[in-house]
């Protein structure tokens, strides 16, 4: 479970031992010189990107919002002339499992030859990416939100526009405590998200308020069904807020059951990705009342957001969520990061991407020097009775990115 | 004087509430060819299992060759001597006749291979076991047939491989179960004749309920009824047993 | 207080109990009857939610609910008949091995159809507002769901038992669970029974689809997620018995649920030492099933004998082939010499992607020839073999993380630590035949899958990564990653290096078993698999030989998992991508659709399987509904596996050249066209 003390992200132990893809020292039989096949620069070249995605497996919900947000980007790419280059899309199915991940993305970038890579939402694939890109040294943009990511398991070839945990904890740490209540019991997930919620927000909780109190946890497997028990528990207990470390079809199922037990009209449940749209889509009128944490919400002012729904509506009949936005603007921050390198050298793309401030559809966002994780801005938002079979978000307050993204070195990267 | 090869003692086996086997002491002698009749239901299968040890007995004892062996593995059995053939022909049907007749022999030596040999050698190379299985395929009379599979064989030649597979062990003692169950009288006979020509110079416990079968072959009889021994003795005294005579031979006998 | 929590928890337990109940029940008789160890359980369930979506949109929850609850149910019955009509029934009679092959199969196809369908969004099912309020009885409160879910599948359940012990068609079904022979020697065909009892397990699966789906929500996922726990219910109950689903399945429930309430939770206090209640969620159900299977193999209210199973015709692939073997020894060298130039070509190609996909054929040649071992050798049919894959995998990458980077150390660690793991479990289940210890296996393989989410230094869900192997001797040697060199100009790297080892490796595995099976030992293997009974009675202690050959498999499996650690293409070892029970089932169809009992086979197996995917998933997002249909198609018609092929074209040419001989001697050249 989790470790105490300094780094409660560092729980997954990675030993760096990076890896040369083509060392020039202790090569064996040396009988000619490594080939090398360059990217050009300048002119109406293609480019190829790749989209890894969740498509089937336990994510599958997901996947679909991540690729079709990638799509809308390289469309608007290819279609401005701002760019002088073409995005060539090539796409993968993780099928949310670390090993179908590997293969999939030695294949685009092997066989298509793609040296810009985004995708993946669970944290185990995208650590198994975040390697990879470090090996065979082209960029990737990891669409998961575990803070190793780019914590612990952070390295100079891997931009995250994801918003992290511990921003998404931190924004509904302080709220919940200063404004729905001083008990709070935790529920989580167990393994490295669950734990990481958990870690972050009763962290923050305690440095908020004096009177706060960790009435109590309890803690359920990843991917358990049945949360029956749980509820009861919590329910019997002096909380005035439960907050759930876990996501996807864990806090879904977990969601249904406290609506049906009187949990959610009891006490406030709060889950950082309570607002998700496949969260809302699978709970319809049972997350009414609950509050969560929100990454995005298409109602948003910021960058050239409205834009972005406009156009990803008329394509799609529906608004973006969470995961097309990510997928939309990791694939514009590459073309960004490759006009102002005025290159499509994956390291003269890193070189200009790092400590790069670029507008986004969350305004202008800065790419962190130190881990490369985007300073974007979240919001604190409850559900409530909406118009279709699923609830609605109502922002209740924004966070500047600023105040959530705690230093590089908390969070445990060192490149 | 004529040494005992194989002795029960008060051999009892019950299944729930049925007693099959009740208290059936019998000793056989060395080179003698015994056979235990009885109707159906009279628990001469099960005194078979348990001598095989295809079951355990609930009280008793079994004794071959004068060792206890009434808690050794059935597999351990066949090691010490004790062969048995199936009513129902049970040979390796996907594996040649020769193949049949070599796994039977290599089992007796198998304790003189070692792990290395057991692994790695070819399972044609080993001298003893080829020779072995060479004088049983010619005395079962199928050595012109030892490379098809034993599934293509005719009926009566998978019997020959059956009894083939027994020899091959190189038991002291065979249990044979009902070996002509569903013949013809001539393939009876054929099957009879193949047993004497192959297992004579062996004690042999033959499972029977055809008494006129039995009658010819023996050399001593015992009867079982519901569970029990009813007698035993020559085939002439059977014969001429009353209490056989009302319980067996009078009464069930179509 | 304490006592109206325990009572909600009990409640909790029972509510899920019982959709194991109705899961099991179905799944239980299909398994008793037909002996028809049936995977798409799950997808039928998952079915019968999807349809209740469909039929509860037009008309609202309200009415809608009543509606799909009868209507979904009928509709997959009617499936499962048809499935039963169209591809079990042709089955009959052959190794419960067969229905594995052909129910992975429908698992593929029908869940690819669900995605097609309806998407991959997780949704949910509308109950009526009258059913999904909380109700408080005596302190004790939950969802009048609760209740609904409980007397519902209750009644149903009173309802088979009722038609199971009460009717006539409901005894022969019992009669037929217990002993199919007698029944039919008694004169009932009761091969006509089946449809309807498939037809009837599928409904049944169905309703708990709905019900379920209608108190947690309805996904893609969700028949997977239910049926490792069904088979828990079937097997602890006992096969075939209604009465043991009804137990198990509450059982298993309510298990489930309170360990997981009260797991950690202070029991009492005895001076300095507190008793807790140990955090086994997940492994509970797991060490209950394995107690039972050891102590009672039958199952706790199983009443069938162990000799009634494995009686199926297991068909083995190279026997009755037409190729002589000089004839295949020369087709093995051309392969391997095939295998060896390929890279060359690759290189010319320059797309090492293709490199990767050898590698992974290479391990799962490995793999699957280990379990050919014990599958085809043997006759014995772990469900579980993914778990020396795993563990070997987790093996070879903590040895690397902790101890030593040499690849050959790595390699052996992981062959000796899978080997001891085979001996322990081999000695614990070998004594249970047939179906039971394919369970138990299965048994064993999920308690260590979800043992590594428990630990830290197996790093939990995330898995392990930073590790890497150096070809040579402790630490002085080469990584593998650094060895480079170049040819004519191209860029040899990391990835050949490591193909022509894992082809190395691949080609003395094949030698080795190849050798085994010519010896001693591997021939009484091979007597075992004909007749154990026989094997036995000519002098052979054959539980001694099967746990010998179970760990040689194991560590030849473990060498494949330790292989795809030290794979340069490999940066991650993670519990889904090595010890989740679906590879299991991928290595038993690998193994079957090559061709079983060969050696060859599997591996000429894994070749087209990883090949075929990676062919179809590069045109179609469909390429699992075509794989899966390959699968049946292949149990169908090619049972003995790819291997079989020259011998199955051989036979057909005979009778047609026969026909055309005989009849049709106006056009000699029919085939040519089409």
């Amino acid at each position: 479970m989790s470790s105490e003390g300094t780094s409660p992200d560092s729980s997954v132990g990675i030993d760096r031992s990076r890896r040369q893809f083509i060392a020039a020292a202790g090569a064996v039989g040396v009988l000619g010189l490594a080939g090398c096949q360059g990217g050009s620069t300048g002119g109406e070249e293609a480019v190829t990107v790749a989209s890894l995605n969740p498509m089937t497996g336990p994510y599958s919900s997901l996947g679909p919002g991540q690729r079709t947000g990638a799509e809308l980007a390289v469309a608007e790419i290819n279609n401005n002339d701002d760019y002088d280059f073409e995005f060539e899309l090539v796409t993968g199915d993780t099928e949310t499992e670390a090993g179908a991940a590997q293969s999939e993305a030695q294949r685009v970038v092997q066989e298509e030859g793609a040296e810009f890579v985004f995708g993946a939402i669970s944290s185990s694939v995208a650590l198994g990416l975040n390697d990879f890109a470090a090996q065979s040294e082209h960029i990737y943009f990891p669409g998961g939100a575990a803070v190793p990511i780019t914590g612990s398991a952070c390295n100079e070839w891997v931009f995250r526009f994801e918003t992290n945990t511990a921003q998404i904890a931190e924004a509904i740490s302080a709220y919940s405590v200063n404004n729905l209540g001083n008990n709070v019991w935790f529920h989580y997930a167990d393994y490295a998200y669950g734990d990481s919620v958990y870690n972050r927000t009763s962290r923050r909780m305690e440095n908020t308020s004096d009177d706060y109190t960790e009435v109590g946890t309890s803690t359920s497997e990843l991917g358990a069904s049945n949360y029956g028990s749980f509820i009861t528990q919590i329910s019997n207990s002096e909380a005035d807020v439960v907050m759930l470390g876990m996501t996807g079809g864990d806090l879904v199922n977990f969601t249904n059951q406290a609506a049906d037990q009187g949990l959610t009209d009891q006490m406030a449940v709060v889950g950082p990705t309570q607002t998700f749209q496949s969260v809302r889509a699978g709970t319809g009128s049972n997350s009414v009342g609950t509050f969560g944490g929100a990454r995005y919400d298409p109602s948003i002012e910021t960058g050239d957001n409205q834009a972005f729904v406009e156009a990803y509506a008329s394509e799609n009949d529906r608004d973006p969520g969470n995961f097309a936005r990510v997928g939309y603007d990791s694939m514009r921050l590459m073309a960004k990061g490759m006009n102002e390198a005025g290159s499509t050298e994956p390291g003269d793309v890193r070189d200009a991407l790092e400590g790069g401030t670029f507008t986004t559809v969350l305004g202008d966002i800065t790419l962190r020097e130190s881990d490369h994780q985007a300073t974007n801005p979240t919001w604190m938002a409850e559900l409530v009775e909406g118009g279709s079979d699923s609830a609605d978000v109502e922002l209740l307050e924004q966070v500047p990115g600023s105040e959530t993204l705690p230093p590089a070195s908390d969070l445990g990267c060192e490149m | 004087m004529t040494e005992t090869v194989l002795e029960t003692d008060g051999l009892t086996k019950r299944f729930g509430k049925l007693t099959a086997v009740d208290d059936v002491s019998l000793s056989v002698a060395d080179g003698e060819f015994r056979s235990v009749i009885g109707p159906n239901g009279a628990g001469k299968t099960t005194t078979f299992n348990l001598i095989t040890g295809a079951l355990s007995p609930s009280e008793g004892a079994v004794r071959f060759k004068g060792e206890d062996i009434t808690n050794v593995a059935p597999h351990e059995r066949v090691g010490r001597g004790l062969g048995r053939s199936f009513q129902i022909t049970n040979v390796f049907g996907g594996l040649t006749v020769r193949e049949n007749v070599r796994l039977a022999a290599q089992s007796v030596y198998s304790d003189e291979i070692n792990p290395g040999e057991a692994l790695f050698r070819d399972k044609n190379g080993f001298d003893e076991i080829a020779e072995q299985t060479r004088t049983v395929l010619e005395q079962i009379g199928l050595r012109d047939r030892a490379d098809e599979h034993a599934e293509a064989l005719a009926y009566g030649d998978q019997r020959r491989l059956e009894l083939g597979l027994v020899l091959a062990t190189d038991p002291a003692l065979v249990m044979l179960d009902e070996p002509t169950a569903g013949m013809s009288s001539e393939e009876t006979q054929a099957t009879m004749n193949l047993i004497d020509e192959v297992l004579s110079d062996r004690s042999l416990m033959l499972i029977e309920h055809d008494i006129d079968l039995v009658m010819r072959v023996s050399d001593r009889i015992t009867v079982l009824t519901r569970g029990e021994e009813l007698a035993s003795g020559t085939p002439e005294e059977i014969a001429n047993n009353e209490d056989v005579r009302d319980a067996y031979l009078g009464g069930v006998r179509e | 207080m304490v006592a109206a929590d325990f009572i909600e928890q009990l409640l909790n337990g029972l509510t899920l109990g019982m959709v194991y109940v109705l899961l099991a029940a179905g799944l239980s008789v299909i398994f008793g009857v037909m002996d028809v160890i049936n995977f798409s359980h799950g997808e039928l369930f998952a079915l019968g939610a999807y349809f209740s979506l469909s039929i509860i949109a037009p008309f609202g929850a309200g009415t809608g609910f009543w509606i799909a609850i009868v209507v979904a149910p009928v509709a997959v019955g009617l499936i499962g008949a048809a499935i039963e009509r169209t591809t079990v029934r042709p089955l009959y009679g052959r190794d419960p091995l067969y229905h594995i092959l052909l129910t992975f199969g429908l698992v593929l196809v029908t869940n690819d159809v669900i995605r097609l369908i309806w998407g991959t969004q997780q949704r949910q099912l509308a109950v009526p507002e009258y059913l999904s309020q909380p109700v408080s009885i005596l302190g004790v409160q939950v969802s009048v769901y609760n209740y609904f879910m409980i007397v519902f599948a209750a009644l149903l359940a009173v309802v088979t038992w009722y038609l199971l012990n009460r009717t006539k068609y409901g005894m022969i079904i019992r009669a037929g669970s217990q002993d199919r022979e007698m029944v039919r020697n008694v004169g009932i065909d009761i091969d006509q029974y089946y449809t309807l009892v498939f037809g009837v397990g599928a409904a049944l699966a169905a309703v708990a689809g709905i019900v379920l789906g209608g108190y947690q929500n309805v996904n893609t996922g969700m028949g997977n997620s239910v049926i490792i726990p069904a088979f828990v219910v079937v097997v602890l109950g006992g096969l075939g018995s209604f009465r043991g689903a009804v137990f198990g399945g509450l059982l298993v429930g309510v298990v489930q649920t309170l360990m997981r309430a009260y797991s950690g939770s202070v029991l009492a206090t005895f001076g300095d030492t507190t008793l807790t209640v140990p955090n086994l969620e997940g492994l509970t159900v797991y060490l209950l099933m394995i107690a039972v299977l050891l102590v009672k193999p039958q199952g706790l209210f199983g009443t069938r004998g162990e000799e009634s199973d494995g009686e199926g015709e297991i068909l083995v692939g190279g026997y009755g082939g037409v190729l002589a073997d000089s004839t295949r020894v020369r087709l093995g060298g051309i392969a391997v010499v095939a295998l060896a130039l390929a890279p060359i070509a690759i290189l010319f190609m320059g797309d090492q992607y293709y490199l990767v996909v050898l590698n992974e054929i290479l391990i799962w040649a490995i793999f699957a020839l280990s379990l050919d071992i014990v599958m085809g050798y043997a006759g014995l049919v772990p469900l579980g073999h993914t778990m020396f894959y795993g563990v070997g995998a987790y093996t070879a990458a903590l040895i690397m993380l902790h101890y030593s980077q040499s690849v050959f150390i790595v390699l052996l660690g992981a062959i000796l630590i899978c080997a001891v793991l085979a001996w322990v479990v081999g000695s614990l289940s070998i004594r249970v035949s047939g179906v039971y210890f394919a369970m138990i296996t299965l048994a064993f393989a999920e308690l260590l899958y979800s043992a590594v989410f428990k630990f830290d230094f197996t790093g939990g869900s995330d898995g392990l990564l930073g590790f890497e192997a150096l070809l040579g001797l402790g630490t002085v040697g080469e990584s593998l990653s650094n060895i480079e060199f170049g040819l004519l100009g191209y860029e040899l790297g990391q990835q050949f290096v490591f193909y022509y080892l894992a082809l190395l490796i691949a080609v003395l595995s094949f030698l080795f078993a190849r050798r085994m099976m010519n010896a001693p030992f591997g021939s009484v293997l091979q007597s075992i698999r004909e007749s154990e009974e026989r094997a036995e009675f000519i002098g052979y202690d054959v539980n001694r030989y099967k746990r010998r050959a179970f760990v040689i498999s194991g560590g030849m499996a473990g060498l494949a998992g330790g292989l795809l650690a030290v794979s340069p293409s490999t940066v991650i070892i993670s519990p889904d991508q090595t010890l989740n029970w679906i590879h299991s089932g991928e290595v038993i169809v690998i193994a079957l659709f090559g061709g079983m009992g060969t050696l060859y086979g599997p591996m000429i197996g894994s070749g087209v399987f990883f090949g075929a995917e990676e062919f179809l998933s590069s045109y179609t997002d469909q390429w699992r509904l075509i794989i899966g249909t390959m699968f049946i198609l292949f149990v169908l018609f090619v049972p003995r596996g790819i291997v079989s092929i020259p011998s199955l074209v051989a036979q057909r040419l005979e009778t047609a050249n026969n026909a055309d001989g005989a009849v049709d001697m106006d056009e000699p050249d029919v085939r040519s066209d089409d």
